[in-house]
């Protein structure tokens, strides 16, 4: 029993970073139709800005987390102008493509930057075990939960409470009447890459501890992710989070009472059961209905 | 207040609007009417910045409109309630018509009586402020597109087909709340195929064929052009 407990707190945190990286995932796809397969790649490029920040920068935690952020805002607005601003006329197809090859460039230019040699990125509550009905877990790990159901409802109240929100669901519902709004669509396409880069980082930051810091992280996040966004539905919010949560427990959970060698099977077994049963997913539209 | 001088307007190689000009005085009703594809909608995409002009000018109380976007000729006050509607589908009434006020409104200013007078005119968004925008019937939707461009506190409306798919009766009750909004004195360019409804709630009409005016006058008399009646009034 105590055993179960760890393991589903330990999946939740993990599905928490999932589903975190699935909602930076659907916010872009929601607001500019992309796929961003780069995904995976911005989580690690948010736990290297914790690591050139925190681990190798020396900063204070407080503050070294605050510039990690800083600097996967930055990132989004680059990715912004430099790859879907010049590539947003060409077929979507295009732009796919090049979130593909920006992810390589990134785990290169990380590779280049940090070396092969894993790093440890640290907590603000490493070394803090909590007890919980017998079973003993890392503080660490409730951090990230209670982390990411905070950013949940942060992003709740961004689109659904205020004028900012609401336009930016506008923007990707309908460009042109946003236009005819006069809201300013550009900067609200930026605004969502920038959120989603910063969630990504986010992310990367709470991952970073409980992983080791490695450039190819990125990869298993991008697929994990991506399974998350099947199997909760293609573009929706909600099925970002349960999908999420979901690969993050059967993750865990496989690998203790099935094998580690097929902890991955659950979880991407789902999605293929869904792509094929159910391609909507649990909360999503079917795709061609979508605009 | 708008005048629009040897309009030239073109997708790619293919010539919509042939040199038009056209012009709405303030605080006039103005419906241009024509045949499907005659260039109605390409003319209000270029006046409202959707569309490029290729030559010729736009005029808009007296300033060219130039290369101005669409953002920047809303806060202009120029409102352009599209073809088809176009409300946001995943977004609820309420949702809809706040948008509507982002070209004046600051960060905490109150738009509670633009929305109360937009209730007014159009009672049953009230009952549906909840309801998102798919949701909603032809009528209510073109009610709620016509809502959200008033909430933009526009000096100018550009209507595209109020009457589009909507059954006689509808049309009626829509462009019965035109002309309220007309009387209340703001100034109005509509854009029709449905004659009779267009003209009625007119002062002046003009008549587009192919991408050129071929007609003009006033609502009254086109009513009786017998050119008019033939083409466009089945009589
Ligand atoms: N986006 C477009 N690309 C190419 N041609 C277009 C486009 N929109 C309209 N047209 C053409 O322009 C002409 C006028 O269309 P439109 O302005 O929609 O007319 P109306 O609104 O009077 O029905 C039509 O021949 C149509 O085929
Ligand atoms: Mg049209």
């Amino acid at each position: 029993m105590a055993d179960f407990i760890q393991l589903c707190v330990n999946g939740l945190a993990l599905g928490s970073v999932y589903a975190l990286a699935a909602i930076g995932f659907v916010i872009v796809y929601a607001a500019t139709g992309v796929v961003n397969f780069a995904a995976g790649q911005f989580v690690m490029l948010g736990t290297f800005a914790g690591v050139g920040m925190i681990t190798q920068g020396a900063l204070p935690l407080g503050l070294g987390y605050g510039a990690a952020l800083a600097a996967m805002a930055l990132f989004g607005v680059l990715f912004f102008v430099l790859v879907y601003l010049p590539l947003r006329k060409s077929p979507v197809v295009t732009i796919i493509i090049g979130t593909v090859a920006i992810g390589i460039v990134m785990q290169n230019a990380v590779l280049l930057s940090f070396g092969s040699w894993p790093f440890r990125l640290p907590s603000p509550l490493d070394g803090i075990m909590l007890q919980i009905g017998g079973a003993m877990i890392t503080a660490h790990a409730v951090m990230v939960v209670a982390v990411t159901a905070l950013l949940i409802g942060l992003i709740w109240l961004l689109f659904y409470r205020t004028a900012l929100g609401i336009g930016m669901r506008a923007v990707a519902q309908d460009v042109e009447a946003a236009r005819l709004m006069g809201l300013p669509v550009n900067r609200l396409l930026a605004l969502s890459w920038v959120l989603a880069a910063m969630l990504a980082g986010i992310a990367g930051l709470l991952l970073g501890p409980m992983w080791f810091a490695d450039v190819n992280m990125g990869d298993p996040i991008a697929l994990k992710a991506f399974a998350a966004t099947i199997i909760g539905g293609f573009g929706s919010l909600p099925g970002a989070i349960a999908g999420g949560l979901f690969v993050g427990l059967a993750e865990l959970l496989g690998a203790s009472y099935v094998s580690s060698a097929y902890k991955d099977l659950i979880a991407f077994g789902a999605m293929i059961l869904f792509l094929l049963v159910r391609p909507q997913g649990v909360f999503g539209e079917r795709i061609q209905d979508r605009g | 207040m708008l005048a629009a001088e040897d309009l030239v307007v073109a997708y790619g190689e293919n010539v919509v609007l042939h040199g038009l000009s056209i012009s709405v005085a303030a605080g006039e009703t103005v419906a241009l009417i024509g045949a499907n594809g005659a260039g109605k909608t390409t003319l209000l995409r270029t006046v409202s910045g959707l569309a490029p002009v290729r030559s010729g000018e736009i005029r808009f109380d007296g300033q060219p409109l130039g290369r101005r976007a669409a953002e920047a000729r809303v806060r202009l006050g120029i409102a352009h309630v599209p073809e088809g509607r176009r409300v946001f589908p995943g977004l609820t009434v309420a949702e809809n018509l706040i948008l509507g006020t982002t070209p004046w409104r600051r960060w905490g200013q109150s738009y509670a009586a633009d929305l109360d007078r937009v209730f007014d005119l159009f009672p049953r968004l009230r009952e549906r402020r909840g309801q998102l925008g798919w949701s909603l019937s032809g009528g209510e939707q073109q009610m709620l597109a016509i809502g959200r461009a008033l909430m933009a506190r526009p000096r100018m409306l550009l209507l595209d087909e109020p009457s589009l798919g909507l059954a006689p009766r509808l049309a009626e009750e829509v462009y019965e709340r035109i002309r309220e909004i007309a009387a209340a004195g703001l100034t109005i360019l509509v854009v029709e195929q449905n004659t009779v409804l267009a003209l009625a709630v007119a002062d002046r009409g003009y008549v587009l064929e192919n991408g050129r005016i071929v007609l003009a006058g006033a609502a009254a008399d086109l009513r009786q052009d017998v050119r008019v009646r033939q083409a466009y009034l089945g009589r």
